[in-house]
């Protein structure tokens, strides 16, 4: 596999061990559209992916598929050493069920485009319900937790708002913690700036550093260039629903092999 | 035009003259005419053949009470089993299981289709088709015993009415963005409580006025329950008159109870609304 090359990010070697991720022949199909065609990767600990390429190119559609918000239509995807939505007995693959789908996707924190934080809880409410609801955690003890997280991101003043009081780039702060508090070992990340003000990405994107520097793993759809070549450990270009080229991002940034990529990242920047 | 005029008065001439409100004198001319009409109406009925003191000695006499009652419990009782039916109706239409959707199609054909007293009937008259109810050898009863004109009702009312319920919990279900699905998903949630949790809450704000609505339908609703034999008002009402021959008077009465339900209720749901309005754009700006 092509990934066992170690990937160097600023001066530290991240590869380690095992891929959190591994895809490998993946498909999706939406009826005769085919959103996704033989994607390979493999995505490890402590890595940060930047998923790059212009709209319609699979991007999303890959990241939904890590955490089964899409089913795969062809193709097998690890997550975490766990073969994803199916169990394998003998020479035949079984789908999972609806619980055991919920108890997999534990291992991924999402979060959206579009924030989706809970409009009828507080930011307090909307980081504690997993952990209450689904983890079974005593509440004092989840309360404190999301206190910490709310802190880390700069919002702990804000416990008791509710969204509609929030702006976009506070709202995304909290979808972070909240995703955080299920304590994921991946973050994925679907255009996390695209629906701010330009003037409120500045801070989600503080946020994401932060992370990332933690050691967090993180899989991040993005079209912010300079965030992608300053914390990206690798950068994956996608068009049209296939991986064009994958490489640190000094390598695809400035000088991509392939001229799909270069005129992306033309256009982007122009 | 508009500028000729702006330099013939000058800014300062017309700047302190006094602003007259437009007289809006349909108003003053229907408001009249409707007092007219309700004079007449009052000064007919004082001459008409209504006994106004009937009407009060009737609106508080034990039968009157004891009916009124009966049409809240009722109202309530049927209105609880028709939204919750309502409730897992809607979701087992939107359930990815096609024989739940089936099903729930079939539950909102059948008795949607049919009228309600027509339903009442079947329901009371149930005990012409199977005699008798329970599991063989376990436990046995005969259905006239069973099927009590108040199990009937509720089961009639009820019933009927979660078919109507879940046509408008389906409404609220999908006012409610996708995103919040998924977003519940990716906590780890499992659909059932998903639901729960963070769909219906949500789904709540959109309900309720329709339900608020479909409750004061149920309240006027159980009336139908006294084709069988069921004693709620109108039907003791009617026992009444039978015997005094003051119809009228007793009809009053009956609506004057059925007038003061249906107010109550509507300050209900206001407070309601209120309630389940948490976080929605009440006390910030709304985006």
């Amino acid at each position: 596999m092509s990934g066992d090359t170690a990937v160097r990010s600023g001066d530290t070697v991240v590869r380690s061990g095992d891929p959190i991720v591994r895809a490998i022949g993946l498909a999706k199909h939406f009826g005769q559209f085919q959103a996704l065609k033989a994607i390979s990767l493999d995505v490890f600990r402590g890595e940060v992916l930047c998923i790059i390429g212009p709209s319609g190119s699979g991007k999303s559609t890959l990241l939904r598929c890590v955490n089964q918000l899409e089913k795969v239509t062809d193709g097998a995807l690890w997550v975490d050493g766990e073969l994803v939505g199916y169990r394998r007995e003998g020479d035949r693959l079984y789908e999972l069920t609806e619980s055991q789908i919920a108890r997999q996707r534990l291992a991924t924190g999402m979060v959206f485009q579009r924030f989706n934080l809970f409009p009828h809880m507080t930011a307090l409410e909307n980081v504690i319900e997993g952990p209450v609801q689904v983890l079974k955690r005593p509440k004092a003890e989840a309360i404190a937790e999301a206190k910490t997280l709310l802190a880390r991101v700069g919002l702990d003043h804000k416990a008791d708002a509710f969204p509609v009081e929030l702006s976009g780039g506070q709202q995304q702060r909290v979808a972070i913690a909240r995703a955080l508090a299920m304590k994921p070992k991946l973050m994925l990340f679907d255009e996390p700036t695209s629906a701010l003000d330009p003037e409120l990405v500045g801070e989600v994107l503080t946020v994401m550093r932060d992370l990332a520097r933690s050691g967090m793993t993180m899989i991040v759809v993005t079209h912010e260039l300079g965030f992608a070549r300053e914390v990206a450990s690798r950068v994956v270009f996608m068009d049209q629903g296939q991986i064009i080229e994958t490489g640190p991002p000094s390598e695809i940034l400035t000088r991509p092999g392939n001229p799909r990529t270069a005129d992306f990242i033309s256009a982007v920047i122009s | 035009m508009l500028n000729q005029a702006a330099g013939r008065e000058t800014g300062t001439d017309i700047a302190h003259l006094r602003h007259v409100p437009r007289r809006y004198w349909g108003r003053y001319v229907s408001a009249g005419l409707i007092l007219l009409f309700l004079g007449f109406l009052v000064d007919a009925s004082a001459h008409g053949k209504i006994e106004w003191r009937f009407v009060g000695q009737f609106l508080t006499v034990p039968s009157i009470l004891y009916g009124l009652a009966n049409t809240i419990i009722m109202s309530i009782l049927a209105m609880a089993l028709g939204v919750v039916l309502g409730v897992i109706i809607a979701i087992m239409r939107m359930s990815a299981n096609p024989v739940l959707r089936a099903v729930s199609l079939g539950y909102v054909w059948l008795f949607r289709g049919t009228p309600a007293i027509l339903q009442l009937l079947l329901w009371f008259n149930l005990a012409l088709v199977f005699p008798t109810v329970g599991i063989p050898g376990v436990w046995e009863a005969r259905m006239v015993d069973v099927m009590t004109p108040f199990v009937a009702a509720l089961l009639g009312l009820g019933i009927n009415q979660g078919a109507y319920s879940s046509e408008v919990v389906r409404a609220g279900l999908l006012s409610v963005d996708t995103g919040q699905y998924e977003a519940a998903k990716a906590i780890g949630m499992a659909r059932l409580k998903a639901l729960r949790r963070i769909i219906l809450p949500q789904a709540m704000r959109v309900i309720i006025p329709p339900i608020g609505n479909e409750f004061i339908s149920m309240v006027k609703l159980t009336s139908l329950a006294s084709v069988i034999q069921y004693a709620e008002i109108l039907h003791n009402a009617e026992n009444i008159y039978y015997a005094n021959a003051r119809v009228i008077e007793l009809l009053i009465v009956a609506a004057i109870w059925y007038l003061v339900i249906v107010t109550i209720l509507s300050l209900g749901q206001a407070q309601i609304e209120t309630r389940f309005a948490r976080g929605a754009g009440r006390r910030g700006t709304v985006s």
